[in-house]
């Protein structure tokens, strides 16, 4: 109880220093003052945002080559991996089960992680999804909340039917679509939605797409593509207006991985890049308007950094400590 | 020579050789230049924009800068009072206060302890070094830290006040 008095003598405190830059009234209690004299000096803390930012700029101005002729064009430095790979946080397990009775998956890696929750890492077709369930700690970075995803399979018939029959919430039942596809639509028991499509005919973006891409819905889809191009090097591969102008679909190539993209309510989600030269794609993302939530470090299993950008969708620029050269 | 200053001379003539080598300049001496600034300026937003023209200011001028066994800092720190006493100008207050060009040998204490303090946040575990950047560099209310977290505000608080000892710890009680 005591201690619990003590967090909030010490939150008024931490207050009153960046309010007003005054800790005097804390002086006076003895268990408080030591940690009030810390808060003090941590109220001129440098931004590591600001840090990055500045940085970023410095680098703009001495005309460094720009990175993006080249990483565009980079495959992934993770063996197996394309440059995007998709990471859902769920609350709990159920969803890797999900995907291997709808889709096949296969997994490929599962560990526990630093929050105590469980990495695990599976393969459908020629795509890789990573995917946490539950857990604390670094995971919190990257918060749980569904995304959607275009998936491509034989019989998208029979592969609708399996979702339901998984538990998953029939959205849209198959049917032939204009856009060269027969698609059916289910949102799993975590609310993440799949869209599964068999192609039908030569004018499917099947060819264009891997077995599993990410689809990301937001506000100003348009605006976001030149985003992409900014931040992270994407090379805008195709746009379909709506009747108003609109962004209806977008697919948009970073490295060897697509994304699609359109007008929709915002379902950000989260990504990690594999790529050889972590700090310039981390740099180059701040430059273009994101915000650090994970400076660049180097942990046991890589040098990773997190970005977040204005809609909410968070990329991780990783070079895992087995990359190949 | 001190090391300290030798380290100094290779490093600002591998600059002038190689502009992008001025990124290890910056690296070197953001948090001392940032700390200098913010003792003397108002808020956050107007140290930030300081130290963004100090080491603007020295990369362009970096290739006009002769080295006369001073360490790097003396220059950066002289950039940054000549910027800090215009930006007073501008306001019109101080203006009978001089800057001074290099802090007093109190002020370099007390500027290392802040560095060494940020360092030590640097290697606080994940949850509680969010917790100190979102509340002080951030400045974010408990209840937006709580949000941002998804935790209670009871939990962002006990996290804030482990991350205080084990920083006054770390400090050696000095903090």
């Amino acid at each position: 109880m005591a201690e619990r008095r003590l967090t909030d003598r010490l939150d008024e405190t931490v207050d009153a220093i960046l309010r007003r830059g005054d800790a005097t009234g804390a002086l006076r209690d003895r268990e408080l003052a030591p940690l009030a004299r810390v808060a003090a000096d941590l109220r001129h803390y440098p931004s590591p945002d600001f840090k990055a930012r500045l940085r970023a700029q410095l680098e703009s101005q001495i005309e460094r080559k720009p990175i993006m002729t080249t990483v565009a064009a980079t495959p992934s430095v993770r063996e197996g991996f394309s440059t995007v790979t998709p990471y859902i946080r769920v609350s709990q397990e159920g969803l890797v089960d999900f995907l291997t009775k709808v889709f096949d998956a296969e997994e490929t890696f599962s560990g526990r992680g630093g929050g105590g929750g469980m990495h695990r890492e599976v393969r459908i077709g020629d795509s890789m999804l990573m995917i946490g369930e539950g857990g604390v700690g670094s995971g919190s970075v990257m918060p749980i909340r569904p995304v959607a995803f275009h998936v491509f399979v034989k019989d998208v018939d029979a592969t609708f039917e399996r979702a339901v029959a998984a538990g998953a919430e029939p959205v849209g039942k198959p049917e032939d679509r204009h856009y060269g596809e027969r698609s059916g639509f289910v949102r799993d028991a975590f609310g993440n939605y799949w869209f599964i499509a068999t192609p039908l005919g030569p004018q499917s973006l099947a060819n264009a797409l891997r077995t599993v891409t990410p689809s990301l819905l937001l506000k100003d889809a348009a605006e976001y593509v030149e985003f992409l191009k900014r931040a992270l090097g994407a090379i805008d591969e195709m746009r379909a207006p709506g009747p108003s102008g609109e962004l209806r679909y977008g697919r948009v190539r970073i490295g060897d991985a697509a994304l699609e993209l359109g007008e929709g309510d915002p379902m950000p989600g989260s990504f990690m890049l594999y790529v050889a030269d972590p700090d310039s794609w981390y740099h180059q993302a701040i430059a273009a308007g994101a915000t650090s939530i994970m400076p660049l470090g180097d942990q046991p299993y890589g040098r990773v950094g997190g970005v977040q950008d204005m809609t909410g969708n968070q990329w991780f620029f990783s070079r895992p400590v087995t990359a190949r050269s | 020579m001190t090391q300290t200053t030798e380290d100094d001379r290779l490093l600002i003539e591998a600059a002038q050789a190689d502009s992008a080598r001025f990124v290890e300049i910056y690296e070197r001496h953001v948090d001392r230049i940032y700390a200098f600034v913010s003792r003397r300026t108002e808020n956050r937003a107007v140290a930030e924009d300081i130290t963004s023209h100090v080491f603007e200011q020295a990369l362009a001028t970096i290739g006009r800068f002769e080295w006369r066994g001073l360490p790097v800092s003396v220059w950066l720190y002289r950039i940054a009072s000549n910027a800090i006493a215009d930006h007073w100008r501008e306001r019109s207050r101080h203006s009978d206060e001089p800057v001074p060009d290099v802090p007093d040998p109190g002020e370099v204490e007390d500027i290392d302890r802040r560095i060494a303090l940020y360092q030590e946040v640097e290697r606080l575990p994940d949850l509680q070094r969010h917790v100190i950047r979102m509340r002080f560099a951030e400045e974010k209310s408990i209840r937006e830290v709580a949000a941002a977290l998804n935790r209670s505000e009871g939990a962002v608080k006990q996290l804030q006040l482990r991350a205080l000892e084990k920083l006054r710890k770390s400090m050696g009680g000095h903090g």
